[in-house]
């Protein structure tokens, strides 16, 4: 535990921060399970595949070299691996890009549905769950590694609206999770009852000096029952500052206020989001964590880069479009540069109650639905490992030639402690776990 | 059930025992020798004697003949008619009557705190005055448009659009109409939903295809767009089901708290894409009543706005004088209205917009906010914000490092919790605002209008005609609907919670839908009459017909009302005779396989007469083994209640029950009751001090309108339900001016209820009448 950090804190929060009796207390967070190593994964999804030459490293194993979209790990290098010729094979209804995305972390085909892509059969929701909460799950399911949330859902630009482009986690089959694409709702929804309880200290007061002002010119029945309302309100304040916040041992992050939600605001909304996964993991509110930038044809215009087409669209352009590709390579920088800046923000903060830093306990496992815009292929997914949360034997360029997608998915279970023989569709998990460590 | 419960004993605490002694003097003396060692020298009462204060609403010959018929207790050959009446005379003028409670009693008006309904209502119409509020449409379905569909593009052209009445649709493997095609197409309805009652209400959605529904949202831009990858903003649907998972049909389930009387934004979007069949079916289940589909006429075609709705739970208000009142907190209450104070307040930040109408990035977006908190303030606090307040509020939240949005929460915060509004009377101040807000929540349990405002501030609401005039143009309002209602609901038993359950072999068809439809028809029954143009509340009472649906007109054998819905059915007005025969009202008051005559007759005693009964002493269980099997419900309950101690209430209680027995436990009308036939017919002391023959229900009904003192008790009811403080604190006599003006009127139960607003908004303003006693 970072003493300093948390006194700090405390100091922050004041004498108006406290717990409300009717609000449920935070969950402690202080199991310092020193002998359990801490495990966190973080699965992290951007759209409309790769530019591969750009991508790749021409090498395998530790001697490489990283290419240009993947510049911005260079500091990370020794702690990430890139796993080229895993490929998503899951076929049946749906076109490309729902699959690319539902049967991403569900590794399954989806249920037949109403949902009309562009020249596919119709489909519905994933048929079964997906791997980050079948992970999550496992862990809530034992006390030493269940946590308050288990998982956290978020997006950055994620369209408003549920459907098999949309959704990446699934709880079970045909349940498809929101990601929570709002900063400020993701703060309520981890901090909110904080920042409640300091609003309502604050207003106390005001509610005790009008009380007084109106009790001083009242006949006595009147008097009595707002005596008796005043000694309520000083019970309830002193409610609030006995209870403290000493479940918190990081300090919620300090928003921007004001950004707006639209596509000018993805820059920010990105960085905010990642703060408050960081923030959340730190103060061990969950292990796990999907982070969806927009979804599966995803639209952004990257007008912070001076690229004014839309994400999906450049995608489909020809390889022999130099500009295009100019254009992919730097919206790929840029994603990867959102990657590097969760992982800095791991590895800044010193692992609560164990050794190393937190990126030292936490995988961030980089997912695309496809493998190349134009083509709409689901093979060669660009997957991406940084960070030490697995214990995989990181610091290498892998070449896999071909395997399913559900293979991978097997050994981050296997990583975890949790020894799925199978995972999504029966047939592509055979082989079982890749062998990463 | 062979066996069931019930209160036997009754007392009017008159009971005693005396000795024998010379003839006195005066009534005093009589009382100090026979009376006052059980009912204590000033009738307070002697705890293990008599503990109740002697005090009642008899009038006076009647209290006399009670008196010399039955006291002292077990002794009443003790003092003889003459003497009763000196002792009668001394005890009514001295404690017993009203006049003289009220010589001795507070002049005040109890200081409450709002009443949880109160409190919802009021943030409502808070929340409400910032923005439209169109009127409510009527009941008759929903505006529904029909499109063809083309792959991605729900709505590739619009058809056909009509109104619908109900949310039950199956077109299998059809087309909706001529024109569309089977295989593709969409339908958008959209109105308001009108809710009936305060509380949580359940939904279900059943379809095999995509399904969006909206109940109380706000409008956005994108919505009705259906494009499959339309990115459009929408408002969150409360079910979505959009997208389909195979062919089953799937139910969607959600619940929502919603306020009665108000009707809310209401809208279902569906598709069907090439799945082999197609349909689509909403059931709702309001608070107290049925699983049902979701029809007419709950669903409106109008446009409506957002409610803010309080959905936190509150502890239940003090209704132990059978009102809800405000009179005591508690710490549960304060943490209850703390958490709705934090609810009210996100929600207000998360409309800021809409509310406030200070845009993001408005330069002069903080200085209009500050406009808007003061408002806010000023509408809670029912009065404008001097500037010492307005400066305390907004110095106090708009602070150095804290964001406007933080800001107005803050301020929300503190406005809710603030005394100014959670005590609608607080402080000194009495002035033309407190007469607004008097009629405000006499009317509608909430705040004041803007019209009522203004007429505060204009000082227009100054002479008796003024504030009339207000009261009766707030009549209109549903709200005033809503309220009334609810004093009915509670008058009638209809808000009790227990199943109304009886034996299936004995009643079989007697079931819970069959239930649902009687509460409803007596609702529509009163409703209608109070609501026509004369307001009658003779017709409450000697109505010869009910209101029936084709089910209930079967299982109570009466010919079947035409036109579908509830009609009118003409009944035997030898038979029937208003709510007292209602066959919910008598079900509710009977066992589960006997009739009642005690429940029926406390009911008509307290309700209905303005009687005011006791608690029994002890509650004895009525075992049926215990009587000869050969006995009638009436020869049992005699044998039971023949005691004298039992007799001082049951001689009341009794005739009146024993006048139903012409109805049996679910309210069928019969001539036999264990295969002997019914005699419904006694003698009754009245309340006025007569005598009366009852016959049956229709002589009830008669006594309810004819009797002085069962006027005032219905005035009395509706003032304390309405106003929620007791008559007496507004002058002796209260009761008698308003039930003489409620006679006059022709028995017009709304201009009474205008007649108490305004009485009530006035006291304290107006010059005490000389002429009162």
């Amino acid at each position: 535990m970072n003493v300093h950090t948390r006194r700090q804190f405390l100091r922050q929060l004041g004498l108006s921060a406290a717990a409300l009796p009717f609000l449920p207390t935070l969950p402690s967070l202080a199991k310092s399970a020193a002998d359990v190593k801490s495990q966190r994964i973080i699965f992290l999804f951007t759209p409309n595949g790769t530019i591969a030459p750009e991508f790749w490293p021409d090498e395998t194993g530790p001697d490489f070299k990283l290419k240009r979209i993947l510049t911005p790990l260079e500091a990370f290098k020794g702690r990430l691996m890139t796993l080229n010729g895993v490929c998503n094979k899951v076929r049946g209804d749906g076109d490309g890009h729902m699959r690319g995305i539902s049967c991403l972390l569900t590794a399954d085909e989806l249920l037949p549905g109403n949902i009309q892509g562009g020249s596919d059969k119709p489909a519905g929701w994933a048929r079964n769950i997906s791997i980050d909460q079948e992970i999550r799950n496992f862990l809530q399911a034992r006390p030493e590694t269940a946590t308050r949330f288990g998982s956290l859902e978020l997006g950055v630009a994620v369209p408003n609206r549920a459907d098999p482009w949309t959704r990446e986690a699934y709880a079970g089959p045909n349940q498809p999770l929101a990601p929570l694409s709002d900063p400020y709702a993701m703060f309520d929804k981890l901090y909110g009852q904080i920042k409640d309880r300091e609003n309502l200290g604050s207003v106390l007061d005001h509610v005790r000096d009008d009380l007084r002002t109106i009790s001083a010119h009242v006949d006595p029945e009147e008097k009595a029952l707002l005596d008796q309302h005043a000694t309520f309100v000083r019970e309830m304040e002193q409610d609030l500052q006995s209870a403290v916040t000493k479940n918190l041992l990081f300090p919620p992050p300090l928003l921007e206020p004001g950004v707006a939600l639209d596509n000018d605001g993805i820059p920010k909304i990105s960085t905010m989001q990642a703060d408050l996964l960081v923030s959340a993991f730190a103060n061990g509110m969950a292990r796990v964590a999907t982070l969806q930038y927009t979804s599966s044809v995803g639209q952004a215009r990257m007008r912070w880069l001076d690229i004014h087409e839309e994400h999906h669209a450049l995608s489909h352009e020809p390889d022999s479009n130099q500009e295009a590709q100019e254009k992919l390579v730097k919206i790929n920088v840029w994603l990867c540069e959102q990657l590097a800046y969760l992982a800095r923000k791991l590895d800044g903060i010193p692992e609560p109650g164990g050794e190393g830093t937190m990126l030292d306990n936490t995988t961030i496992v980089w997912t695309n639905e496809l493998g190349k815009g134009n083509s709409h292929s689901l093979d060669n997914i660009p997957f991406v490992l940084v960070g030490g949360g697995l214990g995989f034997k990181t610091g290498q360029a892998m070449k896999f030639g071909g395997v399913t997608h559900n293979r991978l998915w097997l050994s981050i279970a296997h990583a975890f402690g949790h020894h799925l023989a199978t995972f999504g569709h029966q047939r592509l998990s055979e082989g079982g776990a890749l062998a990463l460590s | 059930m062979s066996r069931s419960r019930h209160f036997l004993c009754f007392s009017l605490c008159l009971g005693g025992i005396a000795r024998a002694q010379e003839t006195p003097a005066s009534g005093e003396a009589i009382y100090a020798k026979h009376c006052a060692e059980c009912h204590g020298d000033k009738g307070q009462g002697v705890p293990d004697e008599c503990e109740d204060p002697l005090q009642g609403d008899r009038p006076l010959t009647s209290l006399a003949r009670y008196i010399d018929r039955k006291m002292p207790e077990d002794k009443p050959d003790e003092i003889d008619a003459e003497e009763s009446q000196r002792v009668a005379e001394f005890i009514y003028g001295a404690f017993y009557s009203p006049e003289a409670r009220a010589k001795t009693a507070s002049r005040k008006l109890a200081f409450s705190r709002l009443t949880n309904r109160q409190f919802r209502e009021s943030v409502a119409d808070l929340l409400g005055s910032f923005g439209e509020a169109p009127a409510p449409g009527d009941g008759r379905g929903l505006k529904a448009r029909y499109f063809q569909s083309d792959g991605m593009n729900k709505k590739t052209k619009m058809v056909f659009e009509r109104e619908d009445v109900s949310l039950n649709f199956d077109f299998a493997e059809n087309s909706p109409g001529n024109g569309i095609s089977p295989d593709q197409f969409s339908i958008d309805w959209e109105g308001s939903l009108l809710a009936p009652a305060t509380g949580w209400y359940e939904f279900k959605l059943s379809t095999p295809n995509g399904v969006r529904l909206y109940i109380n949202g706000e409008r956005e831009k994108g919505d009705g767009n259906q494009r499959d990858d339309s990115s459009a903003k929408r408002q969150p649907a409360l079910i979505d089901a959009w997208v389909s998972s195979g062919n089953t049909v799937r139910e969607i389930s959600t619940r929502i708290f919603l306020l009665g009387g108000r009707s809310y934004p209401f809208r279902l979007d569906y598709f069907k894409f090439k799945e082999p069949s197609g349909s689509v079916r909403l059931d709702w289940k309001p608070p107290g009543a049925v699983w049902q589909v979701l029809a007419a006429p709950y669903l409106s075609p109008s446009a409506t706005a957002h409610v803010a709705v309080v959905s936190s739970a509150f502890p239940p208000d003090d209704a132990s004088e059978g009102y809800e009142q405000g009179t005591g907190i508690s710490k549960a209450w304060l943490e209850a209205v703390t958490a709705s104070a934090s609810e009210v307040a996100n929600e207000v930040v998360s409309r800021l917009p809409r509310l406030s109408e200070a845009k993001d990035g408005d330069p002069q977006r903080v200085e209009k906010l500050k406009q808007f908190v003061a408002m806010f303030a000023g509408r809670a606090f029912r009065r404008p914000l001097d500037e010492e307040q307005r400066k305390n509020l907004i110095d106090g939240v708009f602070t150095e490092g804290i964001g406007p949005e933080q800001a107005v929460k803050r301020a929300v915060l503190a406005i809710l919790q603030s005394p100014r509004f959670l005590y609608p009377e607080v402080g000194s101040q009495k002035d033309d605002f407190t007469v607004a807000t008097r009629l405000a929540q006499g009317a509608w349990d909430s705040l004041p209008d803007k019209q009522l405002l203004a007429a505060a501030g204009g000082g227009k609401l100054r002479t008796e005609d003024q504030v009339a005039a207000q009261a009766r143009r707030m009549m209109s309002d549903p709200r005033t609907k809503v309220k009334l209602a609810g004093f009915f609901e509670h008058w009638l038993k209809l808000d009790m919670e227990a199943d109304l359950l009886k034996d299936p072999e004995s009643f079989p068809g007697f079931d819970v839908a069959l239930v649902a439809d009687l509460r409803r028809s007596l609702e529509t029954f009163v409703e209608r009459v109070v609501w026509s143009e004369k307001s009658d509340y003779r017709e409450l009472m000697q109505a010869d017909y009910l209101l029936l649906n084709d089910q209930l007109a079967k299982f109570y054998d009466v010919p079947m009302p035409d036109g579908g819905g509830f009609q009118k059915v003409n009944l035997d007005s030898a038979q029937r005779s208003g709510v007292v025969t209602h066959p919910y009202l008598l079900a509710r008051l009977a066992h589960y396989k006997q009739t009642s005559p005690i429940l029926r007759g406390v009911f008509i005693t307290r309700n209905l007469l303005g009687g005011i009964l006791k608690p029994p002493p002890k509650a004895i269980s009525f075992e049926e083994g215990h009587f000869d099997p050969a006995l009638t419900t009436r020869e049992k309950v005699v044998q039971m209640t023949r005691n004298t101690s039992c007799m001082t209430c049951h001689e009341t209680i009794n005739p009146l029950g024993f006048s139903l027995e012409n109805f049996d436990a679910v309210g069928r009308f019969r001539l036999t009751d264990n295969a002997r036939p019914i005699d419904p017919e006694s003698d009754f002391e009245n309340f006025d001090g007569g005598r009366t023959h009852l016959r049956g229900p229709r002589d009830l009904a008669q006594q309810a309108i004819e009797s002085v003192t069962a006027r005032r008790g219905f005035v009395r009811q509706l003032f304390q339900a309405v106003i929620k403080q007791n008559p007496g604190v507004y002058g002796v006599g209260t009761l008698k001016r308003l039930e003489t003006a409620f006679t006059v009127s022709g028995y017009n139960i709304r201009e009474l209820l205008v007649a108490i607003d305004t009485l009530a908004a006035l006291q304290g303003f107006r010059e005490p009448d000389p002429s009162e006693p």
